[in-house]
């Protein structure tokens, strides 16, 4: 197949401050975790190649700062996206809470054509603090939202052990690309080159 | 027409200057179109025109205009420009800024051309941008250029056909646009058609040279010298009084010109010592002053009689004192920090800052020395006032520490009990210690676990936040704070300091994001004044809302370069010399500088963030600064037009809803 050309995935990660979603990007992209990351103001992306089955994919994940007074920037960097990462802490009950927030501020922002059924993946993160004893929002209780949300996949993560990280990005990669329509209409600046012939491929999600 | 006379030139100093030549009075009048023969002097006008203007761009940010003419004695050419002189109610000083009419004075002078020989011409350059006003540079033999001309009334296309008439004029073979006087096998020649910058609008070939119409009788004929409406009453109303909206010159500057411009002056300083290695002979005073100041080549005293006998022919007014600013006719060199003895020598005995005009001058080119940082930045952020006394300032000191202790009280007594019923205490707090431990740890002084300053610089924020409740805690302020506490090294005074700077950045923080988007929507205006084809290029890709310049705006740079250098950036801005919005110019000087990448790469608004993100740490500051510089003197009044009354930096416009509008939010 290599007549088929790369295309590219835009993957935007929101939660409340702090929750580790640059430390999650880093440690996908760079397998990396630091204590010195410094707080996201405004937005930036890292892009990673990425294969699925016989096709090789740039996911472009893009960071943004969580205060609520930053969201009104979100406008300009959720267009055109793919999939939707919402993050929380597991040990800090607000910024579970607030995921039904920042689910409905980025459909509001980014307003995808179809939002029904727009995809979202759910990140438990920081499951190594204390062992998981510091935990206050259980697997159930989250799994119990994500469902009630129209399947969102779920996964559990820790950023600075690297735990379950790869996973979850496979699947967002995943569902990422089954979102992109079978016809490439899009606008050719927001993709590298447009492909095609493309089939609708099941998805290689285990979740 | 009577107002004409109020601009003779007879009773100007520079008139009697310019007689020197015997250009006569009549000479001078023959704008009128009465009179172009001198019965006097045997001097013959062959060419003038009202309204060219230059931009003198150190001192003064308008416009200075004048009259360009060539006029001919004997065999000779000669080119000559005499500003306008300013009446005494100052209305000839144009954009009428009143207070700085001394320095335009100045600049009248400094820039006046008596009598420039045309055999001394090395090239002319023009320039007719498709955007922006016409304009020339006038190079010299010894490679020295003058500040552009801006022909308002037109006429470029009169003046060098005029040239062509009087004096061997030859187009370069490598610009259509360079003009060569006198000697084209002149390396020279090469050298200044490469100044040509890819991108820019090229004109070449359009205009015919060839036929030489304008003659004395078309001189006699206001419309064909002036343009079609030109009349002596209209003359006088255009410099006289504010340039018409529709019609306002500085509107249109294109950035080529400032491109340009500044390459030609480099090339200029460059060619210039140059030259005086190769030969001692044939410079004027005015050259050989430049050559001290960009070779430091050394004169010797046998000189001396030379620079004396020559120094009539120097293009500008001769007196010495003037020459330090000819050197700054684009950008000034930054200078050394200020220095301890520097500084003590703006105090009085009693320890007033006597003179803070100056004193901000001098840091605005240099910054200052770390030893002295803590003490300049209490005065620069407005914690401390400039006339207040040693002992004041003590006092105030300790009354400040006290007042500090108070407030930070009022959330140390808060017991774990109490937070457990005070989430939006417990949620600003954890957003505070979630940010303290991600700022610039890898700076020594706030680097490893349980260092005693992140405490501080917590504690400070959290102080901060109930000291200003409605505004709160937002990302981004500890970026602020930690280089005033790394200066400061106290936690009160830097409490002090933080809410001084805060008094100006405070709405960059505003809930509903107004102070970020009024200066963004500033950013968008500078570019379509500064840059116009860029700021249409925005325009076409959607990137009008220049959130790509958001980092650099919210926390002034503060990502973007090296911890030291954002102490000397900051105490630099902090100035508030030229513009409260320097920063700005700064956006609009970095984006310029890669204009070429970014419209030839056609970068989406995806690619643009990230490009913009990634010169962080490729930042050159003090061509940065420079280039600011320049392009906010250059942009004048109507620069800072484009920035809306209360934008931050401005110290905000107080209304009844409070500083800090609020909404739902909690934090
Ligand atoms: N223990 C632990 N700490 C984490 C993890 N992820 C992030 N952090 C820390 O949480 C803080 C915030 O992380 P960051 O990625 O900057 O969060 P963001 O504001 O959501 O981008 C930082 O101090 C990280 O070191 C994790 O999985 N485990
Ligand atoms: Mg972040």
């Amino acid at each position: 197949m290599a007549s088929r050309r790369r295309i590219l995935l835009k993957v935007i990660i929101l939660g409340d401050s702090g929750v580790g979603k640059t430390s999650l990007m880093n440690q996908y992209v760079s397998r990396k975790f630091s204590n010195q990351y410094k707080a996201t103001i405004g937005a930036d992306f890292l892009t990673k190649e990425v294969q699925i089955e016989d096709r090789l994919l740039t996911l472009q994940i893009w960071d943004t700062a969580g205060q609520e007074r930053f969201q009104s920037l979100g406008v300009a960097f959720y267009r055109g996206a793919d999939c939707c990462v919402l993050v929380y802490d597991v040990n800090v009950m607000k910024s579970f809470d607030n995921l039904n927030n920042w689910r409905e501020e980025f459909l509001i922002q980014a307003s995808p054509s179809d939002p029904e059924n727009f995809p979202f993946v759910v990140l438990g993160n920081k499951t190594d603090i204390d062992g998981g004893n510091s935990r206050v929002v259980s697997e159930k209780k989250a799994k119990q939202w994500c469902a009630s949300k129209g399947n969102i996949p779920y996964f559990e993560t820790s950023a600075k052990e690297g735990t379950n990280v790869e996973a979850a990005f496979q699947c967002i990669a995943n569902i990422a690309l089954k979102n992109e329509p079978e016809e490439e209409i899009y606008l050719p600046d927001t993709i590298d080159v447009a492909s095609g012939n493309r089939q609708q491929r099941s998805s290689g999600c285990e979740c | 027409m009577h107002e004409t006379e109020q601009h003779d030139l007879s009773d100007d100093s520079d008139y009697a200057a310019a007689s020197r030549h015997d250009v006569s009075r009549s000479i001078l009048r023959s704008d009128s179109g009465k009179s172009t023969t001198s019965e006097a002097g045997g001097s013959e006008v062959v060419y003038s025109k009202e309204n060219v203007a230059i931009h003198p761009t150190q001192y003064a940010s308008e416009r200075i205009s004048g009259r360009l003419r060539l006029f001919k004695q004997g065999s000779s050419l000669f080119l000559s420009w005499i500003p306008y002189k300013p009446t005494t109610d100052g209305s000839a000083v144009l954009q009428g800024q009143g207070s700085s009419s001394v320095p335009l004075e100045k600049d009248r002078y400094l820039y006046t051309i008596k009598s420039l020989p045309l055999a001394d011409v090395h090239s002319i350059r023009r320039h007719t941008p498709a955007l922006g006003w016409q304009y020339t540079i006038v190079v010299l033999s010894s490679g020295l250029a003058y500040p552009p001309f801006y022909f308002y009334n037109g006429g470029v296309r009169e003046f060098l056909a005029t040239l062509k008439h009087h004096v061997f004029i030859v187009r370069s073979a490598d610009d259509a646009n360079v003009f060569l006087v006198n000697n084209f096998r002149d390396p020279l020649q090469r050298t200044l058609s490469s100044l040509e910058l890819p991108g820019v609008v090229s004109i070449a070939n359009r205009t015919s040279f060839h036929k030489p119409r304008i003659s004395m009788s078309s001189l006699d004929d206001p419309e064909r010298v002036n343009g079609a409406t030109y009349d002596g009453t209209s003359s006088t109303s255009e410099y006289s009084g504010q340039p018409k909206k529709s019609h306002d010159p500085a509107r249109d500057i294109s950035i080529q010109v400032l491109e340009k411009f500044s390459l030609v002056t480099k090339f200029a300083r460059e060619t210039t010592s140059h030259l005086f290695c190769d030969s001692h002979d044939g410079l004027n005073a005015y050259e050989k002053k430049q050559q001290n100041n960009y070779s430091s080549v050394k004169h010797t005293s046998s000189q001396s009689d030379e620079m004396e006998k020559t120094s009539d022919m120097s293009p500008v007014a001769s007196d010495p004192l003037e020459f330090e600013e000819l050197r700054l006719i684009w950008g000034k060199q930054r200078m050394h920090p200020l220095s301890f003895e520097e500084w003590t020598s703006f105090f009085d005995s009693e320890g007033r800052i006597t003179d803070s005009k100056a004193l901000r001058e001098r840091i605005f080119y240099g910054g200052v020395e770390d030893d002295i940082r803590k003490k300049v930045w209490k005065f620069l952020l407005g914690y401390h006032e400039y006339d207040s006394t040693d002992a004041e300032r003590e006092y105030l000191a300790s009354v400040k520490k006290s007042e500090y202790q108070v407030i930070k009280t009022q959330w140390k007594s808060i017991s774990a009990a109490q937070a457990k019923r005070f989430t939006k205490f417990r949620e600003r707090k954890g957003l505070i210690d979630k940010d303290v431990v991600r700022t610039d740890r890898s700076i020594a002084y706030y680097e490893g676990d349980d260092n005693p300053n992140v405490t501080i610089l917590r504690d400070i924020l959290l102080t901060y936040s109930f000291y200003n409740f409605d505004l709160g805690y937002c990302q981004g302020m500890s970026d602020l704070l930690s280089p005033i506490l790394y200066v400061m090294e106290d936690e009160s005074e830097s409490f002090w300091c933080f809410v001084a700077l805060m008094e100006r950045l405070g709405p960059n923080f505003n809930r509903d994001q107004s102070g970020m988007h009024s200066q963004l929507f500033a950013l968008s205006k500078l570019v379509e004044i500064l840059d116009s084809p860029l700021h249409n290029y925005f325009k076409q890709a959607d990137c009008l809302n220049y959130f790509f310049c958001f980092r650099w705006i919210l926390i002034q740079f503060k990502r973007e370069f090296e911890y030291d250098q954002i102490m000397h950036l900051w105490e630099v801005l902090w100035t508030h010399h030229l513009s409260e919005h320097l920063h700005l110019y700064m956006c609009v000087a970095i984006l310029k500088k890669h204009r070429k990448k970014i419209m030839g790469e056609q970068m989406d608004f995806d690619t643009l963030l990230k490009f913009i993100n990634e010169l962080s740490g490729h930042i050159d500051l003090d061509w940065t600064i420079r280039e600011a510089e320049a392009l906010c003197t250059c942009a004048g009044e109507n620069g800072a037009a484009c920035i809306p009354p209360g934008t931050p930096p401005s110290l905000p416009i107080e209304t009844d809803m409070g500083l800090y509008p609020q909404d739902d939010e909690v934090l």
